[in-house]
């Protein structure tokens, strides 16, 4: 089993290793995950939200139906722990 | 060849972190060992994925001086951090922790039924009663 | 970003990582876990990502440990791996 794992992992690895070559450089300012949509977020969030801090304004601002997901996914989450350590009553199967 | 490899020496790092979670994950039988496998590899993309919005010589993303933003001073995109990567990956910590207290939940439970959280030892019981 | 301490970081990072999941104590495993995301937190501070650095500080340190702390106490201690 654990030969197993190490094969599996070596090989994820390496497919993962020989994928990193196509990433750009490390701090690059003009790759392309720092060049299409933020500029935006920099330059209008304060104007348009008059918050300094750009992330709460993208988290709260642009994105709350994001965050609204979310609180539903960490609402479901604890709903599923209360139901499923709850103390059985006599008799209730399951 | 050298100068390839550090420049992108913390992709690397991230790669070695991932691997050591996945095999947390596949080869390690206790479970609680595997949910810290779980974590470990959902911290490495979670790395992974801020450190797309580095730039170099860039400061945080919070603009100085007053908030109001009267557009008199010129804001330069090169000098703050992309600030998407973070707020996406909020969202992911918070999601990841609702995920492990699940997957608490569920150890426990196992080992309520079971009384042991090794996973041989689970098929074992569960080969000798026969479900 | 200053590269010595992020490349300090990560060797603390992957160490912490390595014990955790190398460790047969399993209190022992989710302290280390603990302190492998505190130094998550920290290079996220390095990194510039301080809203990233706090949540990880308050919910993955915090609020991840006492979890796991719960699930070992409840459980057993000792694990044959």
């Amino acid at each position: 089993m654990k030969v197993i794992a190490l094969i599996a992992v070596i090989m994820t690895g390496t497919l993962l290793i020989y994928g990193a070559g196509d990433m750009p450089d490390w701090g690059d300012p003009n790759s392309p995950a720092n060049s299409y949509v933020s500029p935006r977020y920099i330059l209008e969030a304060t104007e348009k939200t008059a918050t300094p801090n750009i992330v709460t304004a993208v988290l709260a601002d642009y994105r709350s139906y994001d965050t609204m997901g979310e609180t539903v996914v960490v609402f479901t989450a604890a709903l599923g722990c209360v139901l499923m350590l709850r103390k059985k009553r006599n008799g209730e199967g399951g | 060849m050298l100068d390839y490899v550090i420049s992108k020496y913390n992709f690397w790092i991230y790669i070695i972190l991932m691997m050591i979670g996945l095999y947390a994950m596949i080869g390690k039988k206790n479970l609680v060992k595997k949910l810290i496998g779980m974590n470990i590899f959902q911290s490495a993309i979670i790395l992974f994925y801020v450190s797309t919005g580095v730039k170099a010589g860039a400061t945080v993303p919070i603009l100085s001086g007053h908030g109001h933003g009267h557009g008199h001073e010129v804001i330069e995109v090169a000098k703050y951090i992309n600030p998407l990567p973070h707020v996406l990956m909020l969202t992911a910590i918070v999601v990841s922790i609702a995920t492990t207290g699940v997957a608490i939940a569920t150890l426990i439970l196992i080992y309520r039924k079971y009384n042991t959280l090794e996973e041989d030892e689970i098929l074992m019981i569960r080969k000798e009663t026969g479900v | 970003m200053i590269w010595q301490l992020d490349l300090i970081l990560c060797l603390f990072i992957i160490i912490c990582a390595i014990a955790a999941i190398n460790v047969k104590d399993l209190l022992a495993a989710v302290i280390i876990l603990g302190a492998y995301s505190f130094f998550m937190c920290l290079l996220w501070t390095e990194m510039g990502a301080v809203d990233v650095a706090f949540t990880e500080a308050s919910v993955g340190a915090g609020v991840g440990t006492v979890l796991f702390i719960a699930a070992v106490s409840k459980t057993k201690r000792r694990s044959k791996d």
